[in-house]
């Protein structure tokens, strides 16, 4: 026992720590943990996507007193009771609406991040794929929210994606009217997704979030370099080029926390439907069953997977390409195993198909926000096989590659993109001429790509030497 | 120990990509083609308390017929209005319903189906959802359409099934037709209005009342926007000012680790 007489808030924390290890926790995960010194802006969104998630639970617990699960009263309980009847209520509901997108902005940074500076990899895979298991509870958990106001958009999209199930052949209706609970969508309908957005998800959205830090605080966090710090520990065993977490990235957190407030609660305040992005203008009228409208999207951050499935002229065969998209950001660290993890040291040609990533994510977004065309399905079909090509053109960047070994990459991949478009023709899925004119924009891609390999080989050729230890890099990159 | 920095410079490969955006950019969306009429230019202005009453006075006698106001309460008026209850009830009243009731329509649905085949949508939302501009076009540009069931159609909205209940106010009026597109293919167009008869107010004298409407349709329809531009910039102020404090504190930290531009940690 020691021998000095001890302070009384210092004996409470001494009962406390025989009983729960407080002091132990706070020193091994925060104080004591050891975070490499060179993170710069990209890092920054996985805490404030924590700081959203515990914004959504609070302001939602606040909105499910005041809702009713009712088809009667849902639409009225949202815009006059929540909205105008309870005190404070439309800042509430408006953080909520801002909190959904702004979640989906922060999760999809912070995924671009990893993917920037190879975070699946080697140890990081198990990290990744909770991450990706993350990413879909999130996803259901906004579907599901989506429906509870009763607007038109509401009813109607929740419809269409209750009617995805019914592409499986044999029992897809009738898990479609198990899922329903009716043959339309209804009062069981809202009832159980109420019962799954309050209570079943955001239980396990905070269940694979723990999840998530202990695999992180297992494997340690990555960083620009993609230098492992615990290679390279000092006398005491303390990494060379670890800083603890806390205070130095609390007060930077603190900072990016600030920085982030300003502009979420700018969009609360002053843009809260977002211009008709982040609460759909036809969600003002009230869910009619008998009135179907013109044009049904799902909110901007499902735009691109909506794409993907307009795109593909057959329902399985869609959904098959938009549950795909999911399952090749899951199989990343197997596509990717090139052992240069940062995309610092990684070649131009890499960079290139990086980029190509989001573009075509991006450009996929602004096809569906688009009405269902001829025109749009035919470019979200060939933008699709970008997105799809960017992630499966991966594994030609794991080692060199000799000229011939390109050349064989670029018949494979564009005999795979031709013979899609030779079963496009065949079917007679679209027009002529729109395909002619449309056919070149993978094709083009994948050329450039390849065709860029074989004339400039050092383009595909990672940095010579990778550093032992942390640079500074930019704030930025 | 100096580190070469290996890094392969942005230079290098952004052109490459601009080569690629440009070669797609030909790409551009396409939509359904349908030419839109111009909307009526409007401003309307929240703290004109004598516009909110002229709007309230019209629309709780006129369109409060047919449609309902929902989302609002009649006690919600007097203090938009700057009138006190009393006064409210004497000149504009809750048309005989309780004073907290919600604004419901005065007529039935049923008999609203028999006549124009659907209930007349919620003021409450459709002021939500449509600009000022929009509801502005329109309230003043119903036109005369021998084809239509009602006998009118409307710039705003082609083929509405509310028929023209501001003909005794503002006169019968016939369209100005163009060539244009409608989803695509090739239709006449209605842009704008031009008078065919005269009614019981002057043109100048419609159109204020119709501002008058807007202002307090939309006033009704967001009910906190003052709330929110009043207490807005304080929210986002007090987080540019913690922004800045955060800053400070961080760069007070990393002082210590960051001296100038070079990291201490390079240099051994």
């Amino acid at each position: 026992m020691n021998d000095t007489p001890r302070s009384r808030p210092a004996r409470v924390l001494d009962w406390f720590d025989r009983r729960l290890p407080l002091t132990a926790l706070w020193r091994t995960q925060l104080s004591e943990y050891p975070a490499p010194k060179n993170f710069n802006v990209w890092y920054v969104f996985g805490s404030l996507a924590l700081l959203v998630l515990v914004l959504q639970l609070a302001t939602g617990l606040f909105l499910a007193i005041h809702y009713q699960p009712n088809p009667h009263l849902a639409y009225w309980s949202v815009v006059r009771s929540i909205q105008r009847d309870s005190r404070w209520g439309w800042l509430i509901r408006d953080m909520h609406v801002v909190g959904a997108s702004a979640f989906f902005v922060l999760v999809y940074l912070h995924m671009y991040r990893g993917i920037l500076y190879g975070s699946y990899k080697k140890p990081r895979e198990l990290l990744w794929l909770i991450g990706i298991f993350i990413y879909l509870a999130l996803a259901a958990e906004a579907f599901l929210g989506y429906l509870l106001p009763w607007g038109q958009m509401s009813y109607w999209g929740s419809a269409v994606v209750t009617n995805f199930v019914t592409a499986v052949p044999v029992i897809g209706k009738p898990i479609a009217q198990w899922l329903r609970g009716s043959f339309v969508i209804g009062l069981p309908t809202l009832n159980r997704f109420f019962v799954f957005h309050v209570f079943l998800m955001p239980m396990l959205l905070l269940a694979l979030v723990l999840v998530h830090l202990i695999a992180l605080h297992q494997v340690g966090s990555n960083n620009p370099d993609g230098v492992e710090i615990h290679d390279n520990l000092n006398e005491t065993g303390w990494p060379r080029d670890g800083i603890p977490f806390h205070p130095y990235y609390t007060v930077k957190d603190l900072f990016a926390v600030s920085v982030f407030f300003v502009v979420f609660f700018w969009f609360v305040f002053y843009r809260p439907d977002g211009w008709g992005f982040l609460l759909d203008r036809l969600n003002y009228t009230p869910a009619d069953i008998l009135h179907t409208p013109s044009d049904i999207h799902p909110l901007w951050f499902f735009l691109p997977f909506y794409a993907m499935l307009r795109g593909v002229p057959d329902k399985l065969y869609g959904i098959l390409a938009f549950a795909g998209s999911f399952v090749l950001l899951a199989c990343l660290p197997l596509l990717d195993r090139n052992p240069v993890r940062s995309i610092r040291y990684r070649s131009p040609l890499y960079k290139l198909d990086l980029l190509a990533m989001p573009l075509s994510f991006l450009w996929l977004g602004w096809i569906a926000h688009g009405f269902a065309t001829e025109h749009n399905m035919v470019y979200g079909l060939h933008v699709t096989e970008i997105f799809y090509a960017s992630f499966l053109v991966l594994p030609f960047f794991n080692r060199p590659r000799s000229r011939a070994a390109t050349v064989a990459w670029l018949i494979a991949t564009e005999a795979v993109v031709g013979s899609i478009d030779l079963w496009m023709y065949s079917i007679h899925a679209h027009g002529w001429d729109l395909m002619l004119l449309t056919d070149w924009i993978p094709a083009l891609y994948l050329l450039l790509l390849f065709g860029l390999a074989l004339l400039r080989p050092a383009w595909t050729h990672d940095a010579a030497r990778l550093p032992g230890r942390l640079t500074a890099g930019g704030v930025f990159h | 120990m100096k580190m070469p920095l290996t890094s392969l410079r942005a230079s290098r490969w952004l052109p490459l990509c601009a080569l690629l955006l440009t070669a797609v950019a030909g790409a551009a969306r396409a939509s359904v083609q349908t030419t839109q009429p111009p909307l009526r230019p409007i401003r309307i202005d929240l703290q004109d308390q004598a516009a909110l009453r002229t709007g309230a006075l019209y629309t709780l006698h006129l369109c409060v017929a047919c449609h309902g106001i929902q989302g609002a309460r009649y006690s919600e008026l007097p203090p938009l209005l700057g009138l006190g209850k009393a006064t409210f009830l004497k000149t504009i009243g809750s048309n005989g319903r309780h004073y907290h009731d919600t604004i419901t329509s005065n007529m039935s649905t049923s008999l609203m189906m028999d006549f124009t085949h659907m209930a007349p949508l919620d003021l409450t939302e459709i002021a939500a959802r449509r600009s000022p501009a929009w509801l502005y076009t329109y309230l003043t540009s119903f036109y005369v359409d021998p084809s239509r069931p009602t006998g009118a159609n409307n710039v705003a909205f082609y083929n509405v099934a509310m028929p023209d209940v501001f003909a005794g106010m503002q006169g019968l009026q016939q369209p100005v037709m163009v060539n244009g597109l409608r989803f695509g293919s090739p239709a006449r167009i209605a842009v704008g209005v031009r008078p065919l008869t005269a009614g019981s107010m002057s043109h100048a004298q419609f159109d204020a009342t119709a501002r008058d409407i807007v202002t307090f349709l939309y006033a009704v329809a967001h009910p906190h926007q003052q709330e929110r531009m009043r207490l807005g910039p304080w929210i986002i102020g007090l987080f540019v000012v913690l922004s800045v404090l955060t800053y400070l504190i961080y760069r007070l930290y990393w002082a210590r680790v960051i001296t100038g531009t070079q990291r201490w940690w390079r240099v051994e």
